[in-house]
């Protein structure tokens, strides 16, 4: 396969192209997708950009169907992928949860909106505990929260080696912001870097005699037998704490001497970020932390970080959606907990700055 | 954070271009070797509502897409001054078209400085109506500084080259657009 870029190439374009951009560059074969804002030029952006490299699209009925489409394509060993965001995101949850069951390795970018239902097309954090725990299962899954263009391109591509690696769902989750906002970044070729792409292989229909060439493939989403269903959830949960050391992802800062550690994931940890640095100026031993994989969830990491702090404030565009996993995470520590939590909407350093300095009181 | 960011809010009606002023003007800054970033709002308004372009240029890597309150803030229409309050305090430089009927009724009083240009009327009688935005965008430059007037004209050559091929005569009018857009701003100084 040609590479997609030669060498390295620093652009300023939106998410939703850059997206399109690292699929190409991660050696996606095909996307399935249906339409909904703000996620829809990742699939305008494929469409233009997909013919020209030899790769496909195919636009479904709903998102239930793009879903499941999606989960077809893995079957037949081609590099799929999905983008979605919002109610789409929800419809996809019953797919997703196939992808689970058959340990799929589906990938999905959703770009978070307003929300309950259609709620708004901007911008929100509010798709967290859905993206993470959305299933009628156990959320294993491997969600990367994003917070700049170029970590869309980069964990667009370490999210499709991260699923046909380890073989569970895996969501490069940005926002409406990040979707639609232009900003620079360089885009390379993954090859020229050093990272090697893990080959997509079919998954079915396979040759060679069962039984004397190779196993049987059983992929299967439904159990006669309660405790069938129960062995297999026993080995997929193995399996997934056992691969949590490898893919857990943080970014901890000034942590050791922190009296609160502001915790904040996403495009907010920008402003989380920027409003640590301006409290330290200001004299304030301020702390800073950012979950990059929010399933799984850096919770060894975080208990460290807040070793000498007294309190937590967790900065979220949602109400309680990293506030469950933080707390969830920090379960009997010794902690006061707060929270700048503005569902839906954008929050900036000077915001968290100010509830900073009330929390500290 | 790091250096000095200038904060400019662009806000109009659907089809007034402030979407596109903002993209030339972020464009131009990427290719001086500036941090750039231009975050539009995108709701449903935009089919026949007030359209918001929130842009900041600096030297480092820029925090949040949008922000509180602007550098400056260009107001295209009444209905942006009104839906926009909230993004003018106490450092921002208003400026909005002279056309605009009712306009300093609504101006905040908290705003820095507030200028009044004729934007509009100038373009209609000098030049073309449609290079209105071209205007806006060469008193946002002159306003700012944020780029420069040649990074501007190479922008501008960059998203209208096609047009400029087909018309040559579009080129030498956009850049009278630009030029008449800056001395706007720096002629109606209170």
């Amino acid at each position: 396969m040609a590479s997609v870029i030669e060498g390295e190439k620093k652009v300023f374009m939106t998410g939703n192209e850059v997206a399109a951009w690292a699929a190409l560059a991660a050696g996606a074969d095909i996307m399935f997708g249906y339409p909904i804002t703000p996620q829809n030029e990742v699939m305008h952006y494929w469409t233009r950009l997909a013919p020209r490299y030899g790769r496909k699209f195919l636009q479904t009925e709903d998102e239930i169907s793009a879903g499941f489409t999606t989960c077809g394509g893995l079957q037949a060993g081609c590099k799929a992928f999905t983008a979605t965001a919002g109610p789409g995101n929800v419809l996809m949850q019953e797919p997703y949860g196939m992808a689970e069951a058959m340990r799929l390795p589906l990938l999905a970018i959703i770009q978070q909106r307003g929300g309950p239902s259609s709620g708004t097309v901007v911008y929100s954090q509010q798709e967290v505990t859905l993206t993470t725990y959305g299933g009628n299962g156990e959320g294993h899954r491997i969600v990367y929260s994003t917070a700049s263009h170029q970590e869309i391109y980069d964990y667009v591509i370490k999210g499709f080696n991260v699923a046909w690696k380890y073989r569970f769902p895996t969501f490069v989750m940005g926002d409406g912001y990040q979707a639609k906002m232009r900003e620079s970044m360089v885009m390379y070729d993954p090859a020229a870097r050093g990272i090697e792409l893990v080959p997509a292989n079919p998954i079915i229909g396979l040759s060679g005699e069962i039984g004397v060439d190779r196993e049987c493939v059983h992929l299967c989403n439904i159990y006669s037998l309660e405790e069938e269903l129960y062995e297999v959830l026993q080995k997929m949960e193995a399996d997934y704490q056992k691969m949590t050391p490898e893919v857990v992802e943080y970014d901890a800062r000034f942590c050791e001497d922190a009296e609160i550690i502001v915790v904040s994931h996403g495009v907010v940890s920008r402003a989380g970020q920027d409003a640590v640095k301006i409290l330290r100026a200001q004299g304030f031993p301020a702390g800073y932390f950012r979950p990059i994989t929010l399933r799984p969830f850096p919770q060894e990491a975080l208990r460290k970080a807040v070793e000498n702090c007294k309190k937590v404030l967790v900065v979220e565009s949602a109400l309680n959606q990293l506030q469950r996993l933080v707390k969830e995470n920090l379960y009997d520590v010794a902690l006061e907990v707060d929270a700048l939590a503005k569902p839906a909407v954008g929050i900036i350093a000077d915001e968290i700055v100010a509830r900073y300095k009330e929390f500290r009181k | 954070m790091g250096g000095k960011v200038v904060r400019i809010a662009l806000a109009g009606e659907g089809g007034q271009g402030v979407q596109s002023i903002a993209e030339i003007i972020t464009e131009a800054a990427f290719n001086e070797g500036k941090e750039a970033l231009y975050c539009p709002n995108f709701g449903l308004e935009q089919r026949g509502g007030v359209s918001i372009a929130f842009v900041q240029i600096g030297d480092s890597r820029i925090g949040a897409p949008k922000f509180k309150t602007g550098d400056i803030f260009i107001a295209l229409s009444l209905r942006a001054i009104k839906r926009c309050r909230q993004y003018i305090g106490p450092e921002t430089t208003l400026v909005y078209d002279s056309s605009i009927v009712g306009a300093e009724a609504e101006v905040p009083p908290n705003a820095a400085r507030v200028m009044a240009i004729p934007a509009i009327q100038r373009s209609k009688e000098e030049l073309h109506p449609r290079v209105f935005n071209i205007v806006i965008m060469g008193a946002v430059i002159g306003a700012t500084g944020v780029v420069t007037m040649e990074q501007a004209r190479e922008a501008l050559e960059a998203k209208l080259g096609g047009k400029f091929k087909q018309n040559p005569d579009l080129r030498e009018l956009n850049y009278r657009a630009l030029e008449m857009g800056r001395d706007l701003i720096g002629k109606s100084g209170e």
